[in-house]
């Protein structure tokens, strides 16, 4: 008998058992890896060994030092114009597919999406083939006897692009699956109740999907924040970002302490993103019903 | 169709074109590089002259090879981890009602908000300097699995939703055992969303750059081949070997798209 | 009783946060009854069904199959049958797939599984259409094969949780039948859960009545039926009527009471007493109707004026006001001779047909 209670098990110790596993390895390698850093940042380096002389130092700076606050503010504006690119284009696009999709939706979203999966390297490569010196663009022009995009060549403009070619499939995939669960007929309300098709837009899709909205502005910003290679290959000398001088501590110069603070301190500016944004989120009035999400 | 208004066709023409302009922008470069690949000069290639060189320097490069074999490990055991935690845990989230169960979905989609490089030099450290584990294959799936996991995640968890735990409970009412229950019930109509998930993350794992960089010290893999060649300056080879990836990914995202219209066509929905 | 009690619920309790869905609950069920567990929505006749089958364990009391204490058992080890809400037929199976699932995770032979199916599919009248999937069957032959499933075990006990509920009203008139049928001929009991008293009333044995997690009454239909023993099922089971008054008399088995003014007799089922605030529940197919002075033989009386006939087919509702405006409803045949809108009209019934209960006597 007592067999047989054993399988008759308590819901929450099936959930523990089928949950438990992946939250605990996350638990493991990635919260305690990233609190770790916490940790480094507060010693110093020596002769690329970390020692634990409790100091702050690296914060110091990080946030003092001109050359890396720099830095830091050249990454977050690029971060900030790529989100906006990337928000501004997908909009529209998204909502063409998710309203006008019908059974295309699908395919038309993978379509979309498929790109990133070529990863990151492959797609800046196939960027420089088109932008660079001897780029599809710039030899183009020479044929044609016209003078090159400037703006183009190994500039920060360059590394926007780029960028904005690497990421936007989140924002789309993000705006869409807003908009897939989006109910279209309150926009026929609204507009039985008289709002003008704007209106409508406004008063009723926008405020309803400024959730999914956010989460895509998100997860642009974060890796553009944090981008390394795009800028490292496409930004040429100005386009040094606050990332490639935090790679720079973790290789050369060995320095990790001081990286470790460079990567606490972008730790914290996304999430004071995160949190900026998530303080615009009203869960009532985004539609939130409290499951799935 | 309706009658539509011809504001709202100038609208959805302008969108349409936007789109339009969206997938040339994203595949444009990915076709020119194919088509670089097989032509002799790379640098005006017009008119066109195909070659096969490239992919023949390829092949004959040793690195080429084991870095092919390590991102597929890399791949395989990535795709392997992730689909087991995100398919326990979906399922744990979606079977019972526990309180909390938001934060723990928040946990399993916190990885989305990390940035790779993040998860790349933090692991790093933690192996070094905590545990004293160097960087190699192993290391490296472990690092890869924590930011997949949230993909195949998600996957699995928008594929789940619609299906219903009930049938589990009819299954168990006439005599399935819980593992029986798996087996015969719910495995059969839940498959092409695990399947999916295992090729998100397989994906993921085979092509990541900025994780596995700082994990593999310094055995070769295909993203790191080919930030090496990208370095000291493209060589045509690197062309060939991005056409290569780009064709397997999308080999692979036709099975996805596949297993979504299976998937549907279990789950008693005719269409997407 | 006359027979051996095959399923045996002993003060069963289960509770979901602050709510109590099942409050003590015992109950016995016969080796070869149609029993029905009758009640509105959130009444917990679903949570008792499923602590039965072993699909939720309640937090105190037992549960017995067939002798045996099966409270702690989880629900493949109970040997039950069961037909479920929408069916719930394995989309990934065959019909025979589907039917013969019970016998496979019984370890049964294929051969005995095919000689089963083939018993079964014409037991159900499903012959030839073993192949199909779910997908392509109608509601009703999905009906059967779920039926089929629960039945191809031949189980101790079948539990089914509203399995009609979702069938359009043609086809569950001739489910109804049909199960009925299943039940006399295999001599399987049956625990019919449904919200529907129409349903319960066709096809039961005996009945109980579930209201807020207890049991409001159990008995054989009729006796449920015609002598509803609290006010919840009174109103629950049958009684379009409810007339509010304050009794006045009391003769042991009868009541007399005060409508507005209108004297009326009714049985006395609660604890009323002289003076209290009373209801009648009066049912509407036991009310005489005739033109005004008809000299129908009733104890009760009374004379309106036909507002409203609402015809339903078979028959037809007729709404009268009475001479203290209040409306009533009155089931009866499609035409009645002298009886049109807005005519004069007298109805009369019997005591039986009217039940008063003290408003105190527990929420309807």
């Amino acid at each position: 008998m007592k067999a047989r209670r054993a399988l008759h098990l308590d819901p929450r110790v099936r959930f523990a058992a089928l949950v438990g596993p992946g939250a605990l390895f996350i638990v493991l390698f990635l919260l305690l890896p990233l609190l770790s850093i916490v940790v480094f940042s507060f010693w110093r380096t020596e002769s690329y060994e970390l020692i634990a002389d409790w100091n702050v130092d690296n914060y110091g700076s990080v946030l003092g030092e001109w050359i890396y606050l720099k830095f830091l503010l050249r990454s977050l504006a690029m971060a900030a114009v790529v989100s906006a690119i990337c928000l501004v284009y997908a909009w529209p696009c998204a909502y063409l597919i998710a309203k006008h999709g019908g059974r295309y939706r699908i395919v038309l979203v993978l379509l979309t999406a498929a790109p990133f999966l070529t990863g990151i390297l492959l797609r800046v490569t196939a960027m420089q083939q088109i932008l660079g010196p001897i780029g599809l663009l710039n030899m183009a022009l020479m044929e044609l006897g016209l003078p090159p995009v400037e703006a183009l060549m190994y500039t920060n403009i360059a590394s926007a692009v780029g960028l904005v070619y690497l990421w936007i499939p989140f924002m789309l995939l993000a705006i869409y699956l807003s908009l897939f669960n989006f109910n279209f007929e309150l926009l026929e309300v609204a507009k039985v109740c008289g709002a003008k098709p704007w209106r409508a837009f406004l008063e009723v899709t926008w405020p309803l999907n400024w959730m999914g909205t956010a989460i895509g502005i998100v997860l642009v910003f974060i890796p553009t924040f944090a981008a390394s290679v795009t800028p490292r290959f496409l930004g040429g000398p100005d386009g040094s970002m606050f990332v490639n001088r935090l790679e720079h501590q973790f290789g050369s110069a060995g320095t990790w302490a001081l990286g470790s603070a460079m990567g606490v301190v972008m730790c914290i500016a996304s999430l004071v993103v995160i949190f900026l944004l998530w303080r615009t989120v009203r869960l009532r009035r985004a539609g939130y019903t409290g499951a799935g999400a | 169709m309706a009658a539509v208004n011809p504001g709202a066709r100038f609208v959805i023409g302008g969108q349409t074109v936007m789109l339009l302009a969206l997938y040339a922008f994203l595949y444009f470069p990915i076709f020119y590089i194919g088509y670089l690949s097989v032509m002799e000069n790379n640098v005006w290639p017009f008119p066109p002259v195909f070659t096969g060189e490239w992919y023949g320097r390829l092949m004959i490069m040793s690195d080429f090879h084991v870095g092919l074999l390590n991102s597929v490990l890399i791949g395989i055991g990535t795709a392997l981890l992730s689909t087991l935690f995100a398919t326990a845990a979906a399922i744990g989230l979606l079977r019972y009602p526990v309180r909390r169960r938001g934060a723990i979905a928040v946990l399993f989609l916190a990885p989305l908000f990390v940035a790779q490089i993040l998860i790349g030099i933090s692991t790093l450290m933690f192996n070094r300097n905590v545990l004293g584990i160097p960087g190699n294959i192993e290391s490296a799936i472990v690092a890869n699995t924590t930011y997949s996991v949230s993909f195949a995640f998600l996957v699995i968890l928008a594929q789940l939703v619609r299906y219903d735990w009930r049938f589990d409970e009819v299954a168990q009412v006439f005599g399935a055992r819980p593992f029986r229950t798996f087996r015969e019930v719910t495995f059969p109509n839940i498959w092409p969303a695990v399947l999916g998930a295992f090729i998100i993350s397989f994906i993921l794992g085979f092509n990541n750059f900025e994780i596995t960089f700082y994990n593999v010290a310094a055995i070769p893999t295909l993203p790191t081949i080919a930030w090496g060649t990208l370095r000291h300056g493209i060589e045509p080879e690197l062309y060939a070997l991005a056409t290569i990836v780009n064709a397997l990914v999308f080999a692979l995202l036709f099975v996805i798209y596949l297993l979504i219209r299976v998937g549907a066509l279990r789950l008693g929905v005719p269409d997407d | 009783m006359s027979d051996q009690a095959i399923l045996r619920i002993e003060a069963v309790e289960k509770r979901f946060g602050a709510v109590r869905a099942v409050d003590g609950v015992s109950l016995e069920i016969g080796s070869r009854e149609f029993f029905a567990l009758l009640g509105p929505s959130g009444s917990g006749k679903t949570t008792l069904l499923r602590i039965v089958s072993g699909l939720e364990a309640p937090d105190r009391g037992r549960v017995e199959i067939g002798g045996t204490d099966v409270t702690a058992l989880p629900p493949y080890l109970r040997r039950i049958g069961m037909v479920f809400q929408d069916f719930l037929l394995f989309p990934h199976r065959t019909v025979a797939e589907n039917i013969t699932f019970p016998l496979k995770m019984q370890g049964r032979s294929a051969v005995e599984r095919e000689e089963q199916l083939d018993w079964i599919l014409g037991f159900v009248r499903m012959e030839g259409l073993g192949d199909r999937f779910p997908h392509q069957l109608s509601g009703g032959q999905k009906q059967r094969v779920a039926l089929a499933r629960g039945l191809i075990a031949r189980p101790e006990l079948l539990l089914l949780d509203e399995p009609l509920a979702n069938l359009d009203r043609e086809l569950r008139k001739e489910m109804e039948i049909e199960v009925r049928r299943y039940q006399e001929e295999l001599g399987i009991p049956f625990v019919y859960v449904t919200h529907n008293q129409e349903e319960a009333l066709t096809m039961s044995d005996r009945m109980a009545v579930m209201h807020r997690g207890g049991l409001e009454q159990v008995g054989p239909k009729l006796e449920v039926y015609n002598a509803p023993a609290t006010r919840f099922v009174a109103s629950f089971v049958g009684a379009p009527n409810r007339l509010s008054g304050r009794a006045m008399q009391d003769d042991g088995e009868r009541l007399l009471i005060d409508w507005g003014g209108i004297r009326l007799v009714g049985r006395a089922a609660g604890s009323a007493r002289p003076g209290d605030a009373v209801e009648m529940f009066l049912k509407s197919e036991r009310i005489a109707l005739g033109p005004a002075a008809d000299a129908a033989q009733h104890e009760n009386r009374l004379e309106g004026t036909v507002r409203d006939i609402i015809f339903k087919g078979q028959f037809a509702d007729y709404i009268v006001r009475a001479d203290n405006d209040v409306e009533l409803v009155v089931s009866g045949p499609t035409s009645v001779a002298g009886v049109e809108r807005n005519a004069r009209v007298t109805l009369g019934w019997p005591v039986e047909a009217a039940d008063v209960f003290a408003v105190e006597d527990g929420e309807p």
